[in-house]
């Protein structure tokens, strides 16, 4: 135990993390200095220094838009934690005035638009922004990407297929009063940019996608404005994260990223918050108010997003040649650092969660539940059909889209679970410390 | 472990009268030191009687180091020890060798990305094609005809395992795509897809012949060893980059024979005699360099049979004569119809015609070379001799060592010595053939760890003019970078005299590359890089060839290796 062999895991898992290796020097794309940047805006959080880290974040946003899904956890931390005097007690609705420091905020705003006017301002000035706009926000794209990333959406669209078969084979539609769209039927899967349109199910647009993305958001944002520690605070980047990942309007696959990435960074912190970490210094373990601990259920969740947005960025490589470098880098993640991670779970966790499995009690696996051990396993079979047993059986061109969505449904089952099992996990540590205060 | 350093130092002077008296029972019982040890055991522990027995033979080495070193003992600090430390924290030694052969198939895999031996060059392609060729000719034509056939394209040249793996890997294929292996039709054939399944056949019978066999090996051989340095010796043996640039990079199935041979080893370490033999023989009807070894492998079944007594030794011989002519009977029985047929077999396999050396080679006969042109002074009768000869005398001493004393210590080393002279002083040598002396030094990387990494450091140089031939340079310079890499822990235990050829042999090399990048050879000598590889690496290979001479006859009579491991904190 202790911290140094769990910042090693870290160490790795954000390093030799197959997402960032396949998608930027496989697929090529230059995210591993922005997560750079963003790691190092987290840590500057975690140390205190606020303006440097929003000064940090408006860089990033400036060299990435993708970077807005996590934008609105930093404007509630920033704007509670900075622009109000921190006494650390949630703050009474009398005193929110007194509580207000004007020129701080002055000061972060001067400085993030400053920023932006540097990025933006020869576009202002030549007045191409409505130009530069409509080229980052693409709204005329579909709802989903060329081949689903592994979101809602993706479901949804896998039950509007499903509700087409059966409508148009099955005399279920005459009883639930159901209408083919047949426009529909010809697009969504056939790896075309454009709209999406659904066959049984409502269609969907970018107005829904917002308000749902904001929706989901919402709580998280609460409560780290209600209380602002940098571990409400990284919990909550990785959930907004997730909700603009999951209900997003064309979303790329490649945005798992962000949810994988920021959640590594918030177990680190969970990690070194950890009370037998021992004489480990750093900036994850210099811990003031005693907050959660690492959680099998912190450690399922993340293990599983992982497994599943990878194995939903496998599509994007899809030569021979790629293929057993894509499983490998993959599979050897999940083995180191999920097995180093396994052995990071306090003993005997004091949460209110104790969930070890009474038998194997050696696998890596002892924590997980049996659909979740199921959901691990059933990865091999279905990437085994998807990679080799599909071509065998139909040939390059006959039915080219199953493959790719059995991939993107079987990735957004786990992606959402996962997602459900770390919100639950957030918000019930949040809640217990809460209890643990108040005694 | 730890209790052993300060408890020697703490009685110095009572183990060295120990040792004045009595040096053989100190390094063979416990008895007579027993009350030195007690007296410092029991501040550590109260059955300081079971420690006594099992830091026997770590007293022993860190008593040699304090006399001859004064307390100082070197200490090998690797990173992949530091890896299989948190593997064992983790409780992960289950899976670790699972890891380790991942890592190692992604990175041959990664290496394999890149061309092969004659990528896209018509019209006579390379060792590529050759393999292709065989896969072709085995699954087309009647077996009688696989060594008489006279297509005058690639001739199949190896013996007949490499046939019969050939004939299956054909039959596969074929199966996969008609195209790829059509008889006539697809000489110098091309395309991504059968290069991913020629790879995937190298990469799959590595894993099942090599990598299982080097698992099997390390734990044999550090059997009562802790279990980080089983690992770390795995690690380093898998990550050995010659092997990992031929076979994966350049194209031939080495890891095949030399999984075979390491498997008659791990048979020959358990003690299972005519198994070993059986693997040996497998080895040589899979590729006749597996002759390189023969010698060593004689000697020491010779050397125990004649530990047996008179009746034991016949019987042995007997049996171990009978497995022999069995397995290779059995492997050329399709020939044994005619003579006719088994020479024309034999005269493919040993091709003696094709001259002293190929391109350049670092051994010897291509050094002298350099001044006397040999080639030209005798007719290829005499050289055949003369070679034959000078490799018989070179690996004499240690193949009579080895009957003298059939320790499986020796054994190892006799199989360095005797595929050393092989590669240096025989006839018709290719460069890659330093990958059969390679085995068996890799093997050792625990036990001579800085010597170890310096031949292979040395060895993969040698190889490099061809793998700059055949556009592998980035591979090259990653995959021994990274050997050079893992292994710069072994530095600190060398004694001066080895650090200090460390350093020059990486400057050398070094600069040589340099150079050859920067500077085009003159006009008069447009080999001269190629050249100077072959010298320098026959140079040391013959230091090497030395030293390992030396150490076969003294390993016996020095202490065990002199380093700690550095789990020594962790125990105290």
């Amino acid at each position: 135990m202790g911290n140094r062999p769990l910042q090693k895991i870290i160490n790795w898992s954000l390093m030799l993390n197959p997402g960032l290796l396949m998608v930027d020097n496989m697929h090529f794309q230059y995210n591993g200095f922005l997560y750079g940047i963003m790691i190092h805006s987290l840590v500057d959080a975690k140390q205190g220094k606020l303006l440097r880290s929003g000064i940090l974040f408006a860089a990033l946003l400036n060299f990435k838009h993708i970077y807005l899904y996590i934008a609105p956890s930093y404007f509630a931390f920033l704007l509670r934690a900075y622009c109000f005097e921190n006494s650390g007690n949630s703050i009474r609705a009398r005193s929110w005035i007194s509580a207000f420091r004007p020129l701080r905020f002055i000061t972060l705003g001067v400085s993030v638009i400053a920023v932006f006017a540097a990025s933006l301002g020869p576009f202002i000035v030549m007045n191409q922004l409505p130009q530069l706009a409509s080229r980052l926000f693409p709204f005329k794209r579909g709802l989903c990407h060329s081949y689903w990333a592994a979101n809602f959406w993706a479901l949804y669209s896998f039950a509007d297929r499903v509700m087409i078969v059966l409508v148009s084979k099955t005399p279920i539609g005459q009883y639930f009063n159901l209408s083919l769209d047949t426009a529909a039927l010809e697009a969504t899967t056939r790896g075309l940019v454009g709209n999406t349109a659904f066959g049984v199910l409502p269609t969907v647009t970018a107005q829904h996608t917002l308000i749902l993305t904001v929706l989901l958001q919402i709580p998280s944002l609460i409560s780290v404005f209600r209380k602002p520690t940098f571990d409400r605070f990284i919990g909550s980047v990785a959930l907004s994260a997730f909700a603009s990942f999951l209900a997003g309007w064309h979303v790329h696959e490649k945005a798992i990223l962000l949810c994988t990435v920021t959640m590594s960074v918030a177990i680190a912190n969970l990690v070194g918050a950890s009370p037998n970490s021992g004489s480990g210094a750093g900036a994850f373990s210099e811990q003031k108010n005693g907050a959660g601990l690492l959680t099998p259920r912190d450690v399922r969740s993340f293990m599983i997003v992982s497994l599943a947005g990878y194995i939903g960025l496998w599509p994007l490589f899809f030569t021979r040649e790629e293929t057993p470098i894509k499983v490998l880098i993959t599979l050897i993640w999940f083995v180191v650092v999920g097995s180093g991670l396994d052995q990071c779970i306090p003993k005997q966790p004091k949460g209110p969660s104790v969930e070890a499995g009474p038998s194997s009690a050696k696998s890596m696996l002892r924590y997980y539940t049996t659909l979740e051990r199921l959901y691990v396993f059933g990865c091999v079979p279905v990437q085994l059909y998807v990679n080799l047993i599909h071509e065998a059986i139909f040939g390059q061109e006959k039915l080219a889209f199953l493959p790719l969505m059995i991939t993107s449904v079987y990735a957004a089952v786990g992606v959402v679970y996962g997602w459900l099992l770390y919100s639950a996990a957030y918000f019930s540590s949040n809640k217990a410390l809460d209890k643990k205060k108040t005694r | 472990m730890a209790p052993a350093t300060p408890r020697t130092k703490g009685n110095k002077a009572k183990a060295t009268i120990t040792a004045k008296s009595s040096t053989t029972a100190f390094s063979t019982s416990s008895s007579s030191s027993s009350p030195a040890i007690d007296h410092g055991a029991s501040r550590f522990s109260s059955s300081s009687s079971t420690i006594t027995t099992s830091t026997t033979t770590i007293t022993n080495s860190s008593f040699y180091n304090t006399t001859a070193t004064a307390g100082k003992a070197p200490k090998l600090n690797l990173s992949v020890f530091r890896y299989s430390n948190w593997l064992e924290e983790n409780q992960l030694k289950k899976t670790a060798p699972w890891i380790a052969v991942a890592v190692a198939i992604l990175i041959r895999f990664i290496v394999g990305l890149g061309p092969y031996s004659g990528y896209a060059t018509p019209p006579r392609f390379g060792d590529y094609e050759a393999q292709r060729h065989w896969m072709e000719l085995t699954i087309h034509r009647p077996i009688k005809e696989w060594y008489s056939d006279k297509s005058k394209w690639w001739d199949l040249d190896y013996p007949p395992l490499t046939a019969y793996v050939s004939w299956i890997c054909g039959f596969i294929g074929d199966k996969l795509n008609p195209e790829w292996f059509a008889w006539e039709t697809s000489r110098g054939f091309e395309s991504p897809d059968a290069k991913i399944y020629m790879r995937a056949t190298v990469l799959i019978l590595e894993v099942i012949v090599y990598m299982s066999s080097i698992i099997v090996f390390t734990n044999l051989w550090f059997a009562n060893k802790p279990w980080t340095r089983k690992h770390a010796a795995l690690i380093l043996i898998l990550m050995q980059p010659g092997l990992i640039l031929i076979d994966s990079g350049h194209f031939q199935y080495n890891a095949v024979m030399l999984g075979l041979v390491a498997w008659a080893v791990n048979c020959f370490l358990a003690d299972q005699d005519v198994l070993g033999s059986v693997f040996f023989c497998l080895a040589l009807a899979f590729k006749q360099m597996g002759l390189y070894f023969a010698p060593a492998v004689f000697a020491y079944l010779l050397g125990k049979s004649f530990r047996q007594g008179f009746f034991g030794c016949i019987w042995k011989l007997i049996k171990l004569g009978t497995t022999v002519i069995l397995t290779l009977g059995l492997m050329f029985y399709p020939w044994m119809q005619s003579q006719e047929e088994i020479l024309q077999v034999v005269h493919r396999i040993f091709p003696v015609f094709r001259g002293l050396y190929q391109d350049k080679v670092a051994n010897v006969w291509c050094a002298v070379n350099v001044a006397i042109k040999l080639r030209e002074m005798f007719d290829i009768q005499e050289l055949v001799r003369f070679s034959t000869l000078a490799t018989l005398l070179s690996f004499l001493p240690s193949v009579l060592h080895l009957i003298a004393k059939p320790t499986k210590k020796g054994l190892i080393y006799g199989l360095i010595n005797s595929s050393l002279s092989f590669f240096l002083l025989s006839f018709q040598v290719h460069e890659k053939s330093i990958l059969i002396p390679m085995l068996p030094i890799t093997l050792l990387i625990l036990d001579e760890p800085a010597v170890a990494s310096l031949f292979v450091t040395l060895a993969t140089f040698t190889m490099f003019p061809l793998l700059k031939q055949e556009l592998l340079l980035l591979q090259y310079f990653v995959v021994l970078g990274f050997w050079i890499w893992l292994t710069k822990g072994t530095f600190s235990t060398a004694s001066k005299l080895l650090q200090f050829l460390s350093v020059v042999n990486l400057l050398v090399i070094t600069s040589l590359h340099v150079a050859e990048f920067t500077i085009s050879p003159p006009a008069r000598y447009p080999d001269i890089y190629a050249v100077a590889n072959a010298l320098w690496g026959a140079g040391g290979f013959t230091l090497f060839w030395a030293y390992f001479n030396y150490r076969q006859f003294t390993f016996v009579n020095t202490p065990g290796t002199g380093f700690r491991v550095t789990k020594s904190t962790k125990l105290a």
